[in-house]
């Protein structure tokens, strides 16, 4: 399924990004091979070959989620290293919502 | 034109688990900026989530409380939207597959409530903004959230706010969050709506954020009604938008208007197994449920015959209808030990987040032996008052206060212990008595007089005596 140039314009605006209009052209196209991708994807887990159909019993049990154990958080150092941070803050430009 | 209500609340919860839902940072409130936080739970690339199991029992217990289903089957999806708040730029939640379905609660008219949903998610970090730049902190980011979702059954603001504070009763009663509305471990969002009276159509409804407080639900919803009557009777229509009402100002205003953001792009998260509640699992957590507020009205006012207004003061905070409860066992009778707990230990927490804490320094056990020496008369309620007040100061038992000497009345024990007392020690005087010397009997009174202290009643020593005597 082709996306529309207006799904595409609506998705840019929903995940706050701008394109110009080649960009946008190029970044369409790509999208639509993704999407034929993952169709066939889907086609082969509903229709497919024994090797990777769904099992359908995939689900973990309620007992085998994780046991509620507190562990260690990360330095808050070590948390802003890769980012604009003050006062132990993440910092971004001002946004209200 | 008259207009009727139609009204339906979502109500946020923070679960009280040691950690988060996808990582083990800890949940406890507090702490310098960022200082909880794992790359789980700042949505760092590569870093994978994995649910905590607490959270999925807590929510089936919410579920339970308040007659809904369970599902099974569930599964985790990601919300898409972009804000600082999330650092993945999606919120786990659930959609489709929610852990909780249709259940209610009741009101005391009677009326039903639905719950249409109850699904588990992840919080969002706290922003500060200030000048050019907005400060984040993730440390209650990942913390678990459970979201009430309820039916458009609410048609007063009264009746909305008995149904969030039975809600709140509820949740605190099976001990899966203090709900503490003004520090936000408990939060309602009001969607709200008018209709011409009569009418089977829906208005178009506004969603007013955040409301931090019971009588907030009220002002708030109030303050709705009026906003969306004025712009209905100037011919005006209703803009679907997010509200936000100041209490400090009662002033109501729109957020922002829901143009394109209610497209959230719902998808199951790939990143997180399905899991499934296995039936027995679900049958015993039922069964394991503490006695619910409702039944525990009932059965103050039906079974102990408490008077309405003292069983609504005790079994509103789930720690004191507790204490009660425990003293009862002990032995005290419901009546005495309740009117001891509000008319004095109440004294003693002004607030109603003290009597919500309910931190005293007495036992259940030290409660009912006081209760009971009220219950057997031996002492009255204003002795009673007076030793609790120290007692509740010192955290010492009823007996370091009241000494023998003090108790006013006698137990009919305690007179019949004393008279055998009498007989045992004065041969002589008993000898008499039977050899028909009827006034040797003065000797026993005198010594049951001298150690009652006078309290004794004549008439029944005299009938005590010639019991013993025979
Ligand atoms: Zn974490």
């Amino acid at each position: 399924m082709a996306l529309s140039k207006e799904d595409f314009n609506k998705l840019a605006v929903l995940s706050r990004l701008k394109f110009s209009d080649e960009e946008a052209e190029k970044f369409r196209n790509e999208m639509d091979d993704i999407i034929a991708f993952a169709d066939t994807i889907n086609n082969a887990v509903s229709g497919g070959t024994d090797d990777i159909k769904s099992t359908g019993t995939d689900a973990v049990l309620y007992t085998e989620l994780r046991e509620d154990a507190v562990k260690e958080s990360l330095p808050n150092e070590k948390i802003l290293s890769n980012v604009d941070g003050s006062k132990g803050f993440f910092n971004v430009r001002r946004c209200v919502k | 034109m008259n207009y009727e209500l139609v009204c339906g609340i979502e109500t946020h919860i923070e679960l009280a688990t040691k950690t988060k839902i996808f990582c083990g940072c800890t949940t406890e409130f507090g702490g310098a900026p960022n200082t909880h936080c794992c790359p789980v739970c700042t949505g760092q690339p590569g870093s994978l989530p994995v649910l905590n199991r607490k959270v999925v029992e807590y929510a089936v217990r919410a579920g339970l409380a308040v007659n809904c289903t369970i599902n099974n089957n569930s599964h985790m999806d990601r919300k898409n939207y972009v804000y600082p708040d999330l650092p993945k730029a999606y919120q786990i939640s659930q959609f489709d597959e929610p852990v909780c379905e249709n259940g209610y609660i009741e009101l005391d008219s009677g009326k039903r409530i639905g719950i249409t949903r109850i699904h588990i998610e992840e919080d969002a970090g706290k922003l500060v903004h200030e000048s050019g730049t907005t400060y984040i902190d993730y440390n209650r980011g990942g913390v678990p959230l459970i979201e009430i979702v309820s039916e458009p059954d609410i048609s007063s603001p009264e009746e909305a706010r008995e149904y969030a504070e039975k809600l709140q009763l509820i949740m605190r009663y099976v001990g899966i969050s203090d709900c503490k509305m003004q520090e936000g471990s408990m939060r309602c969002d009001v969607n709200l709506s008018l209709r011409p009276a009569g009418s089977t159509e829906f208005g178009t409804r506004t969603e007013t954020k955040n409301i931090n407080s019971l009588s907030n639900i009220v002002k708030a919803i109030n303050r709705e009604i009026e906003r969306q009557e004025d712009i209905l009777e100037s011919g005006g229509r209703v803009v679907q938008a997010t509200m936000r009402y100041d209490a400090n100002t009662d002033d109501i205003y729109p957020m922002r208007t829901k143009e394109n953001s209610d497209d959230y792009r719902y998808f199951p998260d790939p990143d997180i197994l399905r899991f499934y509640i296995e039936p027995e699992f679900v049958e015993r957590t039922k069964s394991e449920l503490p006695e619910l507020p409702s039944a525990k009205l009932r059965r103050y006012i039906d079974d102990m015959q408490l008077p309405e207004t003292t069983a609504r003061d005790i079994y509103k905070y789930r720690r004191v209808s507790e204490f009660l409860d425990s003293a009862v066992t002990e032995g005290a009778s419901v009546k005495n030990a309740a009117n001891m707990i509000i008319g004095g230990i109440y004294k003693t927490l002004e607030t109603e987040e003290d009597k919500e804490k309910f931190d005293i320094k007495i036992t259940p056990v030290q409660l009912a032996e006081l209760v009971k020496l009220i219950d057997e008369k031996k002492i009255n309620k204003n002795k009673g008052q007076e030793a609790l007040s120290k007692m509740l100061e010192s955290g010492k038992a009823v007996s370091e206060f009241i000494k023998a000497e003090d108790t006013e009345g006698l137990s009919e024990d305690e007179l019949i212990r004393i008279c055998r007392a009498a007989v045992d020690e004065n041969p002589d005087a008993v000898n008499n008595i039977r050899a028909g010397k009827g006034k040797a009997i003065n000797v026993i009174f005198g010594y049951v007089m001298r150690q009652t202290r006078g309290k004794a009643d004549m008439g029944k020593v005299n009938k005590i005596i010639s019991d013993i005597i025979g």
